[in-house]
């Protein structure tokens, strides 16, 4: 099934990811024209939002969503805007969403980036393990804490993290990504607190990705060794450790690869809750905010920019995936 | 189904499993009778836990432990028909895929577009703008529940539909109905309950935090709306009133969700045979 996905060549898998964005982005201009009434109804609404709007504020808002004009003309705008980086003017703001966006993703990038290596390199690492000691003890305590741990959600493992470390034992902060006033401080001590920060949301993205990653390695490693070419390593006396590291570990990382394609989503779901969570500065917490004062542009954009980069980390997966694979590599 | 039944009870972390969830199940349906108060009925607000309310009561006055079995009500009513919609879908367009050279192609098509977005992500949008409540809720996870049960079943229906009992059916003169049904359809439900399984957890899992960033209907009554209003209060965690309302709806939604993790860990080697032991 998944060689018979990669064996599509490259511009196809281009072209499908495109076509997706464009429904993506359809969905996103449609969506905030299918509540009742209009995207400014909301705003009109003196209970809705708690402050009353300008009348500079209302004209930008206007023209951005073109409401005076023709539906398609809104459509053809809109993602022409999108290309040209313009994705309209945020209400609560008042600034261009996507310097908001992108002032946000400095937050972000590092947070899930670091996360992101952390966890698949730790859930391939005790996957491996757990499937060399199958049916040890060791193996069958790790696959119990994995599960445990995957069965949090998300806010509420980093609830528990901020009572237990912040709270009871106040090693860490609390929330929010520096101290006050962290930026008159020297260079060291600044970027100490910045890690202090970052410790506890870090570790509870890992936590909450780490399990499928972990039990997804340990079975493709128990599966690939009980493949027959195993045998013949073994049988043609090569070592344990280079039949496990040079033959069977290859073969087992290539499903890890679709399966980190698939689990990109969660990781940004994971990543809007910790940041909502740690009060953390990053685009994923700017969807709660945009939500609370109704900020619709600043949704907009932030969910194109969310999903433009879940589906780029795919297209990305899907090449490596081609790569990676000798029996597909010549179609790519 | 027997099998299913033997493997669980031979499966000591299943047993487990199941008998939590058989206790949630318990308390939902029977939730009129295990808290005497209608979960509407303002108290005098943040009371501690008491022999009268034993969760205490919340900011508005709510009897939390009203609240916390009014939860359990919503979170595995939505979690299972959720997750029962979506794998039967799942295993009928599949095996008519699986069976139907035709049909097939254009059936899985679709099934790449919908797996090509990332579901989640997208569900929170859309709850952004809808604010879902329980229906609305259920058709936006059945809507994109149903693709992976079906690539998953097709792929399975590929590979039987040559096996010879199947090609035996054929040369008695069965017709493809029952085929369909009678032959193929059976063999797939092992895998299609593997999926139910942690597709259960995953809705459960994916309302609680979709409630608690606060893009639900407000008027809902899940766990995760119960801490989602927790956390209205930002000193929430630096006081004692977290333990009585927030941790009861969070302990819940993680035992539900163990348990549905060990009963599906027990049942992975049905689907995925070179699993077993041997």
């Amino acid at each position: 099934m998944k060689a018979q996905r990669s064996r599509a060549t490259l511009s196809v898998k281009v072209l499908q990811y495109a076509f997706t964005m464009w429904v993506i982005l359809t969905l996103n201009f449609a969506l905030p024209r299918l509540i009742p009434g209009n995207p400014l109804a909301e705003l009109d609404n003196p209970q809705g939002l708690p402050i009353p709007l300008s009348e500079e504020q209302r004209m930008r808002l206007m023209a951005y969503y073109g409401l005076d004009k023709p539906l398609w003309r809104q459509y053809i705008d809109y993602l022409a805007g999108f290309i040209r980086a313009d994705w309209g003017w945020s209400i609560s703001y008042n600034a261009p969403v996507l310097v908001i966006l992108i002032r946000r993703l400095r937050w972000t990038i590092p947070l899930v980036g670091t996360s992101f290596i952390l966890y698949v390199a730790l859930g391939v690492a005790l996957g491996n393990f757990s499937a060399w000691h199958r049916r040890r003890f060791s193996d069958g305590l790790l696959l119990t804490l994995m599960s445990v741990t995957g069965a949090f959600p998300t806010f509420f493992l980093a609830m528990l993290l901020i009572v237990l470390f912040g709270v009871k034992l106040k090693l860490l902060p609390l929330g929010g990504a520096q101290s006050p006033l962290a930026l008159s401080k020297p260079w060291l001590t600044r970027n100490l607190d910045l890690i202090r920060h970052a410790i506890l949301p870090t570790t509870t993205l890992i936590l909450a990705n780490i399990g499928e990653i972990y039990y997804l390695t340990r079975n493709a490693m128990i599966q690939t060794l009980g493949e027959m070419y195993i045998s013949v390593a073994r049988a043609k006396g090569l070592g344990e450790r280079r039949v496990r590291l040079r033959h069977a570990l290859p073969n087992a990382l290539l499903p890890i690869i679709t399966l980190i394609t698939l689990r990109f989503g969660f990781l940004v779901m994971g990543a809007v809750m910790v940041e909502t969570t740690f009060a953390y500065p990053g685009i994923g917490s700017v969807i709660v905010e945009a939500n609370t004062s109704r900020d619709y542009p600043l949704l907009q954009g932030a969910f194109a920019l969310i999903m433009l980069s879940v589906m780029g980390a795919n297209l990305l997966a899907d090449l490596l995936y081609g790569l990676l694979d000798p029996r597909i590599r010549r179609n790519v | 189904m027997k099998v299913i039944l033997r493997t669980i009870l031979k499966t000591p972390p299943a047993l487990i499993g199941l008998f939590v969830l058989s206790l949630m199940v318990f308390c939902a349906l029977l939730a009129p009778w295990l808290s005497p108060y209608d979960p509407r009925e303002a108290f005098e607000p943040m009371q501690p836990p008491s022999p009268r309310h034993i969760l205490g009561t919340n900011d508005l006055g709510y009897d939390l432990w009203a609240e916390w079995l009014q939860g359990a009500r919503f979170s595995l009513t939505l979690g299972a028909s959720a997750a029962a919609l979506s794998s039967a879908i799942g295993l009928l367009i599949g095996s008519i895929a699986g069976y139907q050279e035709r049909a097939g192609f254009v059936l899985m098509r679709l099934v790449d577009v919908f797996l090509a977005v990332p579901r989640f992500p997208l569900i929170v949008f859309m709850a952004a703008f809808v604010k879902p409540g329980f229906w609305t809720l259920l058709t936006f996870f059945t809507l994109f529940g149903w693709p992976p049960v079906a690539r998953i079943i097709y792929a399975h229906m590929r590979a039987e539909k040559n096996r010879e009992y199947i090609l035996a059916a054929i040369a008695v003169g069965a017709n493809e109905s029952r085929i369909v049904f009678r032959h193929l359809l059976p063999s797939a439900f092992p895998l299609a309950l593997v999926r139910l399984v942690s597709e259960m957890q995953h809705v459960i899992m994916a309302e609680s935090g979709l409630s608690f960033l606060g893009l639900g209907d407000p008027t809902m009554r899940s766990w995760g709306m119960t801490l989602s209003h927790a956390f209205r209060y930002p000193a929430l965690l630096l006081t004692r009133v977290w333990q009585w309302w927030a941790l009861p709806a969070g302990v819940a939604i993680t035992l539900v969700c163990l348990a549905l993790v060990l009963i599906g860990l027990a049942l992975e080697p049905l689907a995925n045979p070179r699993l077993r032991d041997g």
